[in-house]
């Protein structure tokens, strides 16, 4: 039935075709051309080949605008800058080596491929949005899930599951926050849907929409509604603690039934206007109610907390009047199913009740239970036309790796913000979309690219150019942590048993303590990113580093001391371990002197590890 | 973590920045809409900052019951084992435990109308530290970081904002902003004690600034500048002769022993000792306070520690002359149940709690709001946090209304709504 529709429309349309006139073929072609443009940009294209035409568009921007841009860096530091983004480390001493070495072609592109293909890939990049998610919580108890929030990205990672599929994972998670780490976002908010709606849209879309919680977009053109709309896909999210159980958790539920809002409504409505509890309860008819006449009601139960919130003269029995003055509870939101956007002119009022509806998107059809409202969301977040989707996670992953990103900040895009280079973001947020949201893809596309290559640029005067020379960045705090690690040779750090919760584990382990004092919100621009006293303090005098800097110990450095009879040897075999680079011709004769102004050749080879640990570039991408 | 102070730390590396570009533009705006009024406040915050005036802020995270501790209610249901006991104000009476502090009441003023909606310890601690309620989207400053940022002394080589023990930080004032913390007070902080003689630290802060300038000749020159700025920081604190400051062994053994010798203790004599050195605000934290089972046990102790340390950060600060200018604040993040519960505690109580306050020219010997009879709720007088709030601003001399840019471009007050309490002063 179907293949002979097919076949009769085939040939109805081929009989038109012949019978048409030639203007009339001319618009055909021309739709022809359109459908297959359009085809094109859904159709997944090699991430090498995505690298190139970046590179293109990039190039001839910066032609247009007669600039220069820098050489392609050296081995050296392409190694150690692709190591630190993809794998969250430095590279090994030996890994400098060998691939200084080797003299193939391909050679970045397969380190990309191998790096890519690591668990480390996976640990990274869980640790920072661990960061993206976590530094913003508005419930600090979300701590104690942080681990397994750790795990469980770690894991999506590394099995490469679609960005698509992780954000709808993350919206409708449910269940014990300790065994299901796709919790993390709903439980650093305790599920409160103006806050969910604020970070959905930061995180997933870029766009800052929480602005438009209180009055309409004062930049952009969401409204006030969009702002709550966006929240009412969140109403029926409860996060409550786990009955009995050691140790102490708790479970993201759907609570789509229990008190029902409208029973709700009309309760407070009544409240509002007693007359009719009058009529059914005040039996003497004095306008009063007391316990006695209240016994056995609907309103017994909570009789005893009304008199103590309305009664004024103390009487122990309430007026029409002083029912009237009971405020609203503050969690009323609480006892709802249906989201109420406040009202601005009488905030103790419930507010009216508004329908879910993605502001970028369409409104979700009603009737909806608590996960299908996430669900529909999160379909709508991810439709391949809701650009904002792709161009948030393209901007923040290149901004990432690039030091900076097309939109800056990079949580604050959206259509009235400003992009450099548009059509390069567009032109990868289109290649991302059609991969079907592939991280992995994206990443290799980006480091593959000549303009995540170049290397650092003297700062000349002229106007700064974006991607025309690498920025150098700050490292996040695990990978500085890990990099410290791999100097020392050592598994772990000591901890601090002077600081930390008890109660949350990551806070007493030695990369817990190192973040909290090294890290900072991923989604913070460069530029505003400086480190801090403490930090420095730490890096030069604790104990933990210094320890391990003593030659008199059975340490690297003693070692190294040990190994390398010949300054000059000593001094690269430092810099390699530190900086995964060899010094250059001054930096070896600045430490050659100094070890030999020093007299005592441990000591100075201390102090050289120590400045070299203490420099910029140890905790700089460069 | 820690403060630094005014000094800007910033990096920009050229090209567009819109956060810098919306600060700008409201300063622009300012000056050139009211410059008399730009010009007068710039001459007067210079001055405030010389006339030393600070905060020390006595913490009792957990929630500190406000019955067994300055709004006793002997002889009702609510009344628990505590007994109350007299002042040395007449009229005013508080728990049995805090027999120094008793002894100031003078120097006090009491507020027993404290009233608040946040029954959550996070949240509620935030509020109580910011005068705002979390959200997401924006870290507000501690108000300790506002003041600081308002009228902290900008040449001090030692911390202006400290805390003794965990706190909230500076939020979108930044890292120049931030508590320095200390976690054992008493003994220099953690990392400050360089690990070799001075003579070698200064010659490894040397090789490190000789290699540096190879960095930043490669291009890395702005992250070097930065880095540059923070260790020169960092080094100035090492190396001076400030840091006795953290030692409290310079003090008589009489007077240590007068203050405690526990940690809150220390951190109150520490704190009195660092307002001497020019430090604006410094947090004393007391742990302990969430006393839902067996509270008459369970907070004895910690409410004699307190009693001791904050009696004689009082007395000490009123004997040295400077009471007068260091205002002295008791508080937690909200009270406790009226009601003993199954389990002989009492449970969070936001609605109606205690807080006090010593020097910075508040009036002592006196009780402000009242709860009602049972105390289960405000009688007489609420007081709002950013009641509060504006009245701590006003003790400082700090203006509450003005505005920070927040990194959205988003002007938030130091406090947003709220009146003095004006019966604090007069």
């Amino acid at each position: 039935m179907m293949s002979f529709t097919r076949k009769r429309t085939i040939q109805t349309a081929c009989l038109f075709l012949v019978t048409l006139s030639v203007p009339l073929c001319q618009s055909a072609s021309f739709a022809a051309t359109k459908s297959a443009d359009q085809t094109d940009k859904r159709q997944r294209v090699d991430a090498v080949t995505m690298a190139e035409k970046i590179d293109q568009l990039l190039e001839a921007e910066l032609k247009k605008a007669n600039i220069t841009p820098a050489p392609l860096a050296n081995d050296e530091d392409f190694l150690r800058r692709i190591t630190f983004d993809l794998a969250g480390r430095k590279p090994s001493t030996s890994e400098v080596i060998l691939f200084g070495l080797d003299g193939s072609p391909g050679k970045r592109r397969a380190v990309i491929d191998d790096l890519l293909k690591s668990d480390e890939y996976g640990v990274n990049w869980a640790r920072y949005w661990r960061d993206v998610i976590y530094l913003r919580a508005t419930d600090a108890r979300s701590r104690i899930n942080q681990n397994e929030f750790e795990e469980w990205m770690t894991t999506q990672l590394n099995q490469n599951k679609s960005w698509d599929q992780i954000t709808t994972d993350l919206l409708t998670a449910t269940g014990d926050v300790r065994e299901n780490g796709n919790t993390a976002l709903i439980f650093a908010h305790q599920g409160d849907p103006a806050e969910l709606a604020a970070e959905t849209s930061r995180i997933f879309l870029g766009i800052q929409i929480q602005c438009a919680n209180c009055h309409d977009h004062p930049t952009d053109k969401w409204k006030r509604n969009s702002f709550h709309e966006l929240a009412a896909f969140f109403p029926r999210v409860r996060v409550r603690p786990v009955r009995d159980a050691t140790p102490r958790t708790f479970e993201v539920v759907s609570m789509d039934r229990g008190t029902d809002g409208n029973q709700y409504a009309q309760r407070m409505k009544m409240l509002q206007d007693p007359s009719m509890l009058f009529r059914l309860y005040d039996k003497n008819r004095d306008g009063k109610l007391t316990e006695q006449e209240v016994q056995r009601t609907r309103m017994a139960r909570g009789f005893e907390q009304m008199v103590a919130r309305g009664d004024k003269d103390g009487d122990k029995a309430l007026t029409a009047e002083e029912i009237k003055g009971i405020p609203a509870p503050e969690n009323m939101q609480r006892f709802m199913t249906e989201y109420h956007m406040p009202d601005l002119n009488d905030p103790t009022s419930m507010g009216k009740v508004v329908q879910p509806v993605l502001f970028v998107g369409t409104k979700a059809p009603e009737g909806l239970d608590d996960i299908e409202r996430r669900e529909t969301l999160s379909k709508f977040l991810t439709t391949p036309s809701n650009v904002w989707f792709s161009r948030a996670i393209v901007n923040r992953l290149w901004a990432e790796m690039l030091g900076e990103g097309f939109y800056t900040p990079i949580d604050d895009i959206g259509p009235e913000r400003s992009a450099v280079y548009p059509e390069v973001l567009n032109t990868l947020s289109e290649g991302f979309t059609a991969s079907g949201y592939d991280l992995k893809w994206l990443c290799k596309t980006i480091t593959n690219t000549r303009a995540y290559q170049r290397e650092m640029q003297k700062k000349t005067e002229q106007q700064h150019t974006p991607f025309a020379a690498q920025s150098p960045t700050r490292l996040r705090g695990d990978q500085i942590f890990t990099a410290i690690t791999q100097v020392f040779g050592v598994d772990e750090l000591q901890t601090n048993r002077n600081i930390g919760n008890r109660r949350y584990q990551a806070s007493r382990s030695a990369r817990g303590q190192f973040s909290s004092l090294f890290t900072y919100d991923p989604s913070t621009s460069q530029d505003e990113i400086t480190g801090d006293v403490p930090q420095a303090l730490f890096m030069m005098n604790s104990k933990t580093l210094n320890e391990m800097l003593g030659t008199d110990r059975n340490t690297k450095l003693a070692q190294i001391a040990r190994d390398f009879k010949d300054d000059n040897d000593a001094i690269q075999e430092l810099y390699l371990l530190t900086l995964s680079r060899v010094p250059g011709k001054a930096e070896l004769e600045i430490c050659q002197n100094y070890i030999q102004e020093a007299g005592n050749r441990n000591d100075a080879l201390e102090d050289l590890m120590w400045s070299l640990l203490n420099s910029s570039e140890f905790i700089t991408k460069r | 973590m820690s403060l630094y102070h005014h000094q800007q730390v910033q990096a920009v590396r050229g090209g567009f920045s819109r956060r810098s570009f919306l600060r700008n533009v409201s300063m622009g705006a300012l000056a050139a809409g009211t410059l008399s009024f730009h010009d007068l406040m710039s001459v007067s915050a210079e001055e405030l900052r010389k006339q030393g005036r600070a905060m020390i802020l006595l913490w009792m995270s957990g929630g500190p019951s406000q019955f067994e501790t300055f709004d006793p209610k002997p002889n009702t249901s609510s009344a628990g084992d505590k007994q109350a006991i007299k002042t040395a104000v007449s009229g005013i009476e508080i728990a049995e435990d805090w027999i120094n502090t008793a002894k100031v009441m003078q120097d006090i003023a009491l507020i027993r109308s404290m009233t608040n909606k946040e029954g959550n310890h996070q949240r509620a601690t935030y509020q109580m530290h910011t005068g705002y309620a979390p959200s997401g989207s924006v870290k507000h400053p501690s108000l300790g970081s506002n003041i600081t940022r308002e009228i902290g002394d900008r040449e001090l080589d030692i911390p202006s904002i400290v805390s003794v023990g965990a706190t909230e930080g500076a939020g979108f004032l930044g890292v120049d902003y931030e508590p320095f913390n200390i976690n054992n007070p008493g003994n220099i902080p953690d990392n400050v004690a360089a690990t070799v003689t001075d003579k070698r630290y200064q010659k490894r802060l040397g090789l490190l600034g000789r290699l540096d300038t190879e960095f930043a000749s490669r291009g890395g020159e702005v992250v070097v500048k930065n880095h540059k700025k923070i260790y020169d920081k960092a080094a100035s604190l090492v190396m001076s002769p400030q840091t006795k400051v953290f030692d409290l062994s310079e003090e008589s053994a009489e007077l240590r022993r007068a203050y405690g010798e526990n940690n809150f203790g220390k951190g109150c004599l520490l704190a009195r000792r660092l307002v001497e050195a020019g430090s604006t605000f410094i947090e004393v934290r007391s742990n302990g306070w969430d006393n839902h089972a067996d509270i008459s046990e369970t907070l004895s102790p910690r409410a004699r520690e307190v009693d001791t340390g904050m009696a004689a950060l009082i007395s000490d600060l009123k004997q040295r002359g400077m009471l007068d200018k260091t205002l002295v604040v008791w508080m937690g993040e909200f009270g406790r149940t009226p009601k003993i519960n199954a389990r002989a505690g009492r449970d969070h109580y936001p609605r109606v709690f205690s807080a006090a306050l010593a020097g910075g020219g508040v009036k002592g010997g006196q009780v402000i709001g009242s709860s009602t009879k049972d105390g289960s709720a405000v009688q007489d007088r609420p007081v709002e946090v950013t009641d509060l709030f504006c009245s701590i601003c006003q003790s400082l001399q700090v203006e509450p209304r003005k505005e920070n840019m927040s990194p959205l471009g988003r002007p938030m007050k130091i406090v947003d709504g709220g009146k003095v309490v004006s019966e604090l002063f007069s």
